[in-house]
């Protein structure tokens, strides 16, 4: 296969858009769940706002100072706050675990899946996908060390060594490296998900083993998929930053509301992507088996 | 991660970890004139100050060993009014140690402080003569006024066998050795960058009666006569340094060292900088009283953030010039410590101030700015008008803080003058006032800065506090007296030790008003002072008919009131405004001596809103969002908010289906 294969990534957007649907849903499901938590918010921050002048330092551009002091109010508890949105993210996380499985089998069929075909893919893989889970956070935890290790190491050598800027560019070049660690993490799962939906595996080891080796000999083509299409995603919220910045007013809700949207929708977008990129590489190197046609009369 | 140890502002460090590009603000509005400031009494031969002190000193760094090696000499002018033979000095580097006075406070601050052998800084007096009076080393006796620590050796008194009479001089001749540790509050060293203050045995200051000589306190500063500087320095050649003062010669030596000589006049403290990677930088300002040579000793991978330096003291000199009167001396150095040396930051001597930036500084996050500013008032408020740094740390930091938010807004706008990045602002009065609320009643800024209940109280009532306090004095005696009342002060006590009492007179005197019931509550008390709006309501006057006629706007008469709560404890008269409507405002005056007090009004028109303190002058109140009561809600501000709510609620979502 050639390095690269920008089919691949080109191809994968015209899947979600295809069976766009699929995103839809999983928008749909993030703003549904995220509701609660701004619903709590507006009824925290409304108990002191509503009827205060000192709301205007919020509405007429964006006075830290006033936010802070809005937070230390008795009536608005930042922890427990943040800790609702934590709960409904989390469950956001459950749902998109659960989901995997529909929406990698809407991507291998390349079909629109009625609700009863999509939430038996998602069922019959989300315990698999599960077990994929636990076996990704032992990944991590070397990660996680080596995290720690190089914060101590540039810390130290910030700290000690004779040229000042030395721990910085330890740090900055280490995180790097991290980071396509996780990458080739990332990659790692993804491909066992797409695999074991391919071939309907169950033996999740023997997925994640053989995951692995297609990851390993191809790292450089998935990593240039992987990459590519994650540089959107950044380039969307930079583009998005710059528009609310220069062009929306400081009073503004329903332009900022609708800018949130499209940058939440472009990064569930970018992920689904990947998934589908991901599906359609897979086939090109292992197409499914031809359906068996019938004996000739 | 050390423990934050330097009393800069707290707030200078609260906003490190917001990226972004964003436009620069334009300065705001120029500042309104004031009368020109008294003819001045400065000319190049006339000293300054009383010049108590003469020290001429000379040390030789040892850069491998962090040592210093120095002979002082010191003549002492008896100015006193009676015979002393009791002399007390002060050994700052003696702090540096696990058992004295400073480092167990600083444990006791920070439970998680380790103590690290590269932290130990000490300074020992091998010899101690009295000119005509002999040897006195062995009668140093080291004394530790303030608690008594055994263990404590960063003050020490000598009795001389002869008093000096009141208008003599006496002559010290000490010879010393000087550890220094690494840099961790204000004092050391980091790789091959030295910063060398409170580095020589110095005499105390005789005050009300007696010798005014504290120990070292993690949160005390310094107290010392006005005199005259005569340094030489010796250290390897090809070292950048700058100190307090003016160079006067430069000498290069046979083993590879070079002798540098200072000389300042009218100064009461002696700092030293020395780098070989210092990237110099120069400028010139003029002043009321001519050029004022500008010199950055910046370090190379934070050259970018020179002119950024330039502009802030450009226009810090500029206004201090023109408000209270001209900086007398010729040259001031800014130097800017290395990554790790930030210790040394944010830090004031005469003449020289240390700055604190890193090498990637947004535009719109003006850390740099504040920094230089607020350490160039010191040159004003402790360099020349020279409080007693431990018992009236507020009357330096304090004023100095205030008349920051003012150089900052007036420099860089009100609301922007500390954050103007992603459309979010800050500014630095604003800044000021939400730190001080946070401890707003453990201490009055009457305190001994060593007596605070904790750092953070100390940092927060010294500083912002004040800050608050003065910018609630304008609203009682308007902007331009209270500039006009620290322009009399700068002038008055300039070159002096100025107490409290002759501040707050000064304020008094200006404004012609009697503040006591202001500074009795807000300076020496620790009252909090908090108004709300409790409640607000129209009823129609017709409340009680059976069939009352359809409201008709204009027409139906209603019965309004409401009801102002004084909550704290501190009494201020308050003005509230009330909205009506029809269009109408009143506005009502409040002594606020009772509890709470209900306005009535009996109008064809209903309530809309009422507030408090409606030109938002009264600084020192504890809550702004009590000020005011809406009859209808206004959810704009909960809508704005929730939808930023909602958005990161949705991003955190899917950041952790990255997991899935």
């Amino acid at each position: 296969m050639s390095r690269g294969e920008p089919g691949v990534v080109v191809a994968g957007a015209r899947l979600v858009w295809r069976r766009q649907r699929v995103l839809w849903w999983v928008y749909g499901v993030n703003l549904l769940l995220a509701l609660p938590a701004a619903l709590r918010a507006s009824m925290s921050f409304g108990g002191v706002l509503n009827s205060s002048l000192a709301g205007e330092r919020l509405v007429k551009g964006f006075d830290l100072t006033a936010f802070i002091e809005l937070l230390a109010q008795p009536e608005v508890s930042p922890a427990q706050l943040l800790m609702g949105s934590f709960v409904f993210s989390f469950l956001f996380f459950v749902f998109f675990l659960f989901a995997t499985g529909g929406v990698l089998e809407a991507y291998r069929r390349d079909q629109s899946l009625g609700a009863g075909e999509f939430f038996a893919a998602c069922g019959g893989f989300f315990w698999r996908f599960v077990r994929l889970l636990l076996f990704l956070l032992i990944a991590l935890v070397p990660v996680g060390i080596l995290a720690g290790l190089l914060s101590r190491v540039s810390g130290r050598l910030a700290s000690d060594a004779p040229r000042e800027m030395l721990g910085f560019w330890v740090e900055l070049g280490g995180f790097l490296l991290l980071w396509v660690l996780l990458v080739a993490i990332r990659l790692w799962f993804d491909l066992a998900q797409v695999r074991a939906v391919a071939e309907g595996e169950r033996a999740m080891r023997r997925t994640l083993w053989r995951a692995l080796k297609l990851t390993a000999a191809n790292f450089g083509s998935l990593f240039w998929l992987y990459l590519r299409i994650t540089l959107v995603a950044w380039a969307g919220l930079a583009l998005a930053a710059w528009v609310w910045v220069k062009f929306v007013p400081a009073e503004s809700v329903g332009l900022s509301f609708l800018l949130g949207q499209a940058v939440v929708l472009l990064w569930l977008a970018t992920r689904v992507w990947q998934r589908a990129s991901e599906t359609l590489w897979y086939q090109r190197r292992f197409p499914p088996a031809p359906p068996a046609s019938a004996p000739s009369a | 991660m050390q423990p934050r140890l330097r009393a800069v502002p707290p707030k200078v460090f609260a906003l490190v970890s917001v990226l972004a590009a964003a436009a620069l603000v334009a300065a705001a509005a120029p500042a309104p004139e004031l009368p020109p400031p008294a003819a001045s009494t400065f000319t190049p031969d006339t000293p300054l100050s009383e010049r108590v002190v003469a020290y001429q000193i000379e040390a030789r760094l040892d850069t491998e060993k962090k040592t210093l090696e120095a002979t002082e000499t010191l003549t002492y002018r008896n100015r006193t009014g009676r015979p002393l033979d009791l002399f007390a000095f002060h050994l700052y580097l003696n702090a540096f140690q696990p058992q004295s006075t400073f480092m167990r406070e600083v444990r006791q601050g920070s439970p998680d402080f380790e103590w690290k052998e590269k932290y130990r800084g000490s300074i020992e007096v091998t010899r101690l003569e009295v000119v005509g009076q002999g040897d006195l080393t062995g009668k140093m006796e080291f004394i530790q006024p303030d608690d008594g620590n055994p263990d404590d050796r960063t003050v020490f008194q000598v009795r001389l066998p002869r008093p000096v009479p009141h208008g003599g001089e006496v002559q010290f001749k000490i010879a010393f050795r000087a550890q220094l540790p690494e840099v961790l509050a204000r004092t050391g060293y980091k790789r091959d960058f030295f910063m060398v203050g409170q580095w020589f045995p110095k005499v105390g200051v005789w005050w009300r009666g007696a010798w005014n000589c504290h120990q070292f306190h993690r949160n005390t500063e310094f107290f010392a006569d006005f005199g005259t500087y005569d340094v030489k320095v010796t250290l390897p050649q090809g070292t950048v340094v700058g100190a307090t003062g003016v160079e006067v010669g430069r000498q290069p030596n046979p083993d590879g060292t070079q002798t540098l000589a200072f000389r300042a006049e009218d100064v009461h403290d002696f700092v030293w900088t020395a780098d070989p990677s210092f990237r110099v930088v120069e400028d010139s300002f003029t002043g009321g009283l001519g050029p004022v040579k500008i010199r950055l000793l910046m370090q190379p991978g934070h050259l970018a953030q020179a002119p950024r330096y330039l502009q802030a003291l450009q226009g810090t000199l500029r206004l201090y010039d023109r408000w209270f009167g001209p900086y007398p001396y010729t040259q001031i150095t800014v130097v800017d410590p290395p990554h790790g040396g930030f210790g040394a930051g944010g830090m004031e001597y005469p003449m020289l101030i240390t700055a604190s930036t890193t090498w990637w500084m947004p535009a719109g996050l003006l850390l740099p700015e504040i920094v230089v500013e607020h350490e160039f008032g010191h040159q004003y408020w402790y360099g020349m008008v020279a409080t007693n740094e431990f018992e009236d740390a507020w009357l330096d930091e304090g004023i100095n803080a205030y008349v920051e938010t003012k150089v900052m807004a007036a420099l860089y706008g009100e609301e922007t003058s500390v954050l103007n990045l992603w459309g979010m602002t800050a500014g630095d009065a604003r800044l000021s006032r939400l730190q001080y609320r946070a401890v707003p009643d453990t201490d009055p800024m009457t305190r001994s800065a060593y007596e605070f209940m904790s750092g953070g109280a100390y940092g927060t009532v010294t500083y912002a506090k004040t800050a608050t306090v003065l910018r609630t004095l304008e609203s009682l005696i308007g902007e331009e007296t209270l500039r006009r009342a620290l322009q009399t002060y700068f002038q008055r006590y300039r070159f002096t030790h100025p107490t409290e009492e002759d501040f707050l007179r000064t304020v008094e005197e200006v404004s012609g008003q009697n503040l006591g019931w202001f500074f009795d509550q807000a300076v020496r008390g620790t009252h909090v002072l908090d108004y709300q709006v409790r409640t607000l309501r129209s009823d129609r006057a017709d409340w009680h008919e059976e069939n009352p006629p359809e409201e008709k706007k204009g027409e139906t008469l209603f019965r309004s009131f409401v009801v102002v709560h004084r909550k704290g404890d501190f009494i201020f008269p308050v003005e509230v405004e009330v909205k009506f409507d029809n269009g109408e405002t009143v506005r009502e005056h409040w002594d606020g001596r009772d509890r709470w007090v209900r306005f009535r009004y009996e109008k064809k028109a209903r309530v809309v809103s009422a507030e408090i303190d409606p030109d938002h002058k009264v600084w020192l109140d504890t809550n702004l969002f009590n000020n005011s009561r809406t009859r209808e809600s206004h959810r704009r501000a909960t809508r704005k908010l929730a939808q930023y709510w909602l958005f990161l609620t949705q991003f955190l979502a899917q950041w952790l289906a990255w997991l899935a």
